[in-house]
């Protein structure tokens, strides 16, 4: 037997969906996040050579904060850790992102549930693609999936269709 | 060895195209005992046992005999078929070791290529009009206006019935072929509004006027128009439905608004190979007319049945229609009842086979069997036949991939069968299970990108777990929202 990912539920082999909570049961999720169109996103990419201030260089390291302000306005805080990854929670599956677009429209929007990590290194931070379904976007630029790009003070982030503000102080 | 498509192997053998692998294994049989070099010794015999010979070398094997046919077929070689039939399974290898497994199996019937391109068909029609109270303006009006283009739309050649209903039923147009369309159309003009809905009543009257001259036509069909709900004769209604499809007279429903009885109608149009549909504005009702009419004049086939013996351990667990909507196909000792197939598109479904335990190797599971009328050649009870067979290996992976229109034509058909289950606890009293698939049914409908469907059903979701009830308008957006996903994905739309 096999059993849902999402619900426990149990199947015999071969079994593609569940009956119970109607997931795709080779990935527990729905078979693919619907691509939003082409004109509903941005078209150039980003170089993804660019590579950030080399750490160390310049100014002295000094304590940065970074903030991101989601158009709901409200203030997102980088956890102490220095990293987070941005995306829709879904308890059913057991995805908590630690800044969830969810109030801000991420489904309607087109966020994936693990969309974008943000993460320090030194005195830099870095907004990574997940391999979402529709795309991060820094701005205007679309990311390559999995290859970090260095972030900047009055940067505008979008993911899918949900445009964040980025500032660093 | 090279095949050569043009070498006739299924003649070699005399077996039809269709044969089956026991047949064609108990032909070959037959005719090398009696061409045996060892018992004939006339000259030629020996070229007649290697012809035998080579054909079932190809014939007997499913992967070469499948590239014999292709090869057929792309030679123009292959002889007309009735119909033309295409399955593909989810996988075609399947594990060794396991108690049980599934596989989906993905059916395409359309009619024989030869067939494809053919006149209209001559209809018998009879339009059956819910004149009740509460059809009075707007819905009645236009009723009798589409049913009026409708008449226009007929050929000479067409035998037309009107019946109304209200308590009782009145035919305002007897069956009879349309010679004056100017006279038939002012019958319609003169309806009326008045009195309650008793189906029924209308059901009887439409389906005597069809039987007077149903000997004549091949296709004969009831289309019932209607607002409201009957009360009391469900069960006639549906017992009337299965006369009809005995005498192969088709039935097709049309709600109109919110309050008439989905159940019945789905399950009448169901039995009848019809259709059923939910007109939410009036002004779909003359779309819906013309459609059908249409549909009707190039039919090819009717009361198409397809037959799947499956071998011991292996059972059907569910069957759905694919086109024109999801629908379950209901089966009573393995025959699944498809409908009538029209020439100009096809009938497309998707079975679940539960299969039993099996050793490494080829083994057939089931023989299927494709049957329907086809009044075109005069034929009854056509019959294709083919073996269902997989291989089974213990070193499958079984998290390969299954074709992705499986896949996608799949979770559709999951969809409605939670539709289907949030209804079903609902009839039982089980409030919080309904409301609880039809929220898990919207975040699936989300994830699909359907949003106005998924709206609607969380908009159902919400009042039904503060009210026990679902209105009548959501309920049918949901059932005929969730049968008609497999229409078009929304970017097609």
């Amino acid at each position: 037997m096999i059993e849902c990912p999402s619900c426990g539920h149990l199947h015999r082999p071969g079994t593609l969906f569940c009956s119970e909570c109607g997931v795709y049961l080779l990935t527990g999720g729905p078979l693919r996040t619907e691509p939003l169109p082409e004109s509903d996103l941005p078209s150039t990419r980003a170089d993804p050579w660019e590579s950030g201030e080399k750490a160390g260089t310049g100014e002295a390291q000094r304590e940065t904060m970074l903030i991101i302000v989601p158009p709901s306005g409200r203030q997102l805080n980088l956890p102490a850790e220095g990293e987070a990854v941005i995306g829709r929670l879904d308890a059913t599956r057991g995805v908590f992102p630690n800044i969830d677009l969810t109030p801000e429209g991420g489904l309607e929007g087109g966020v994936s549930r693990r969309h974008a990590r943000i993460h320090k290194q030194k005195a830099q931070y870095f907004i990574e693609d997940l391999g979402s379904a529709n795309g991060t976007f820094l701005n205007g630029q679309r990311l390559t999936p999995y290859l970090p790009h260095p972030l900047h003070d009055n940067d505008e982030l979008q993911l899918g269709r949900v445009r964040i503000q980025v500032s660093v102080r | 060895m090279a095949i050569n498509p043009e070498v006739d192997l299924y003649a070699a053998l005399n077996v039809p195209v269709d044969a089956t692998a026991d047949e064609i294994k108990h032909a070959y049989r037959q005719l090398a005992r009696q061409v045996h070099p060892d018992m004939q010794t006339q000259q030629g015999t020996a070229l007649l046992f290697r012809q035998a010979q080579e054909a079932y070398d190809v014939l007997s094997e499913p992967g070469k005999r499948a590239a014999y046919d292709r090869q057929r077929v792309e030679a123009g070689l292959s002889p007309k078929s009735v119909f033309q039939w295409k399955m593909q399974p989810s996988r075609t290898t399947l594990s060794v070791g396991v108690d049980e497994q599934v596989v989906y199996l993905l059916f395409d019937v359309a009619a024989g290529q030869s067939d494809q391109v053919r006149g209209r068909q001559a209809l018998n029609v009879c339009l059956v009009l819910d004149r009740s109270t509460s059809m009075q303006g707007s819905r009645l009006e236009q009723t009798k206006a589409s049913a009026q283009r409708m008449i226009d739309s007929l050929s000479g050649d067409d035998t037309l019935s009107i019946v109304t209903f209200s308590d009782k039923a009145e035919v305002v147009w007897p069956s009879q072929p349309l010679t004056d369309p100017i006279k038939t159309k002012a019958r319609v003009s003169a309806i009326q509004a008045s009195g309650g809905t008793e189906i029924l009543q209308g059901l009887l009257a439409g389906l005597a006027e069809i039987e007077k001259r149903r000997a004549q036509y091949a296709v004969s069909h009831l289309i019932l128009l209607t607002d409201g709900q009957t009360y009391g004769d469900e069960d006639r209604c549906l017992s009337a439905a299965e006369e009809a499809a005995r005498h192969r007279i088709g039935i097709s429903a049309m709600g109109i608004g919110e309050d008439w009885n989905d159940t019945l109608l789905d399950a009448i149009a169901n039995r009848c190979g019809g259709v059923s549909q939910y007109i939410a504005s009036t002004g779909e009702i003359q779309h819906f007319l013309r459609e059908r009419l249409q549909g009707l004049s190039s039919v090819y086939a009717d009361n198409v049945r397809l037959v799947l013996k499956p071998i011991e351990g292996t059972r059907l667990k569910s069957a759905f229609k694919l086109s024109p909507y999801i629908e379950r196909i209901p089966f009573e000792s393995e025959a699944l009842t498809l409908g009538s197939l029209q020439s100009d598109s096809a009938v497309s479904g998707i079975i679940e086979l539960v299969v039993g335990p099996h050793e490494a190797g080829t083994h057939r599971l089931a023989q299927m069997e494709l049957m329907g009328n086809i009044p075109s050649r005069r034929l009854d009870d056509a019959v294709l036949r083919q073996d269902i067979t997989f291989a089974f290996d213990p070193n499958i992976n079984p998290n390969t991939p299954a074709p992705s229109h499986i896949l996608s034509a799949l979770a559709k058909v999951t969809i409605f069968q939670m539709q289907e289950g949030a209804l079903k606890a609902l009839e039982k009293g089980d409030v919080a299970g309904a409301t609880h698939r039809l929220e898990t049914m919207a975040t699936r409908l989300l994830d699909m990108g359907e949003h106005q469907l998924a709206r609607a059903a969380l908009l159902e979701a919400g009042r039904l777990a503060r009210s026990g009830n679902l209105s009548p308008a959501g309920r049918k957006a949901i059932k005929y929202g969730t049968r008609s996903l497999i229409l078009a994905s929304p970017k097609e739309r």
